[in-house]
């Protein structure tokens, strides 16, 4: 299955598709870190990818 | 090499404790499990550390943890949300494991002897991945290898009715970073997760070498209530002596005592080892601290006796009573029913607690 992440660039933090794309706008899950983090930092094609494959990450 | 500790998961099967914490923060002989953890990557010359974070309790380890720079490692977090399985897990930290190999480490998981031989041993044979193996009492409870004569696995079969020896596969992996092209290729099981155990039968079905390390000393899961009592007693067991804090005059103590420097055992107390008591601990005159038993910080017990227990830490312990074999979480107050009326046991106890009266 194919897993797709996004870094935050401020901090290195790494976040998975799924927590973006539940939550579309984030504050960096990092604590230490300031930066908002959004399912549209994802490339065009990786969101697509996820949205049609939705159901296999979730639980 | 680098380190990958998976941290996430519900720990449903601590609670009440994990309602208001991950389980990997749960305290044995006053120390995270999650820190034994990162102590053994350490101590196997592992400095660069990724944690696997789920939906609960990221904050509180990472403030616990912060860089890892206190503890001697430097740390990425790296967080998977859904708990879709150990290799969603290992496959969300594609890009910081980059092209090294990694040690994959369950973070509630305790080993006596640490990693270090199960590392030397992969750097050492070249292996696509090395699997951390111990005999135990029921195979059939856990995923089972087939080994071959040279001790390589060449079919991994989970619960199996019928098990082809008494190995099980705990909660460490050695992989090259091979695995993640398996992972990309596997299908979420019956459970909706992306299992390790699939990952690595694809390796071996791709006719890659899985070398195994069977673990000499005891190994834990902390998972369970009584996990975590015996894993603070096998801790205990083999912990020296520190009576770094204040011992009055009167108090009697014997055995193996960890006592911080801002601890102390009053006058009138009695305390038997090995036991550890944290920071700001108070043993009060009348009270009976026996073996393996850890009281975490600011804690302050008068009158009561307690042995192979764990208190978590800030709680105020005055009944005049005898708990044995308990997980006292934080913040918690057992008292006295002296003076009131009617009598009988007064109770406030949150979802999921465990009480025999």
């Amino acid at each position: 299955m194919r897993i797709i992440t996004h870094t935050c660039p401020a901090c290195g933090t790494i976040v998975a598709a799924n927590e973006l794309e539940h939550r579309r706008v984030l504050k960096c899950p990092n604590i230490s870190c300031n930066e908002v983090l959004r399912f549209e930092d994802l490339s065009d094609e990786e969101r697509e990818f996820f949205i049609h494959h939705k159901e296999n990450y979730q639980i | 090499m680098k380190g990958l500790i998976l941290s996430g998961g519900r720990g449903t099967r601590l609670r009440p404790i994990t309602h208001t914490g991950p389980k990997q923060l749960v305290p044995v002989a006053n120390k995270p499990v999650l820190q034994y953890v990162i102590e053994d990557l350490r101590d196997a010359g592992i400095t660069d550390i990724g944690i696997v974070l789920g939906n609960l309790g990221r904050e509180a380890i990472q403030e616990y943890f912060g860089n890892g720079s206190d503890f001697g490692v430097e740390i990425t977090y790296i967080v998977q949300g859904n708990p879709l399985g150990l290799a969603h897990a290992a496959g969300c930290a594609r890009e910081f494991i980059g092209d090294d190999s990694f040690v994959m480490y369950l973070g509630d998981n305790m080993l006596k002897q640490g990693i270090d031989e199960l590392v030397r041993g992969f750097k050492d044979n070249g292996h696509t991945a090395s699997i951390a193996l111990q005999q135990v009492e029921k195979p059939e409870q856990f995923g089972v290898p087939e080994l071959n004569d040279d001790g390589e696995i060449v079919r991994l079969i989970e619960k199996p009715n019928e098990p082809p020896s008494d190995l099980a596969l705990i909660g460490v992996y050695i992989f090259s970073p091979l695995i993640f092209d398996v992972i990309e290729r596997l299908e979420p099981s019956w459970r909706g997760e992306l299992e390790i155990t699939d990952a690595i039968q694809m390796l071996i079905d791709d006719e890659h070498s899985i070398d195994s390390h069977v673990v000499e000393g005891w190994w834990k899961d902390t998972g369970k209530p009584e996990d975590i009592l015996e894993a603070n007693r096998l801790v205990l067991e083999d912990q020296s002596s520190q009576a770094n804090g204040i011992v009055e005059t009167g108090a009697e103590t014997s055995g193996r005592i960890e006592l911080h420097e801002t601890a102390t055992i009053e006058n009138g107390a009695t305390v038997r080892g090995p036991v550890s008591i944290g920071p700001g601990v108070t043993i009060k005159s009348g009270t009976y601290v026996g073996p393996y038993t850890s009281i975490g910080a600011e804690t302050e017990i008068a009158g009561t006796h307690i042995e192979n227990s764990v208190v978590v830490g800030e709680s105020k312990i005055t009944a005049s009573e005898t708990i044995v074999d308990s997980l006292i979480g934080r913040g918690a107050m057992i008292q006295d029913t002296d003076g009131l009326l009617p009598k009988g046991r007064r109770l406030i106890i949150g979802e999921n607690s465990n009480v025999r009266l």
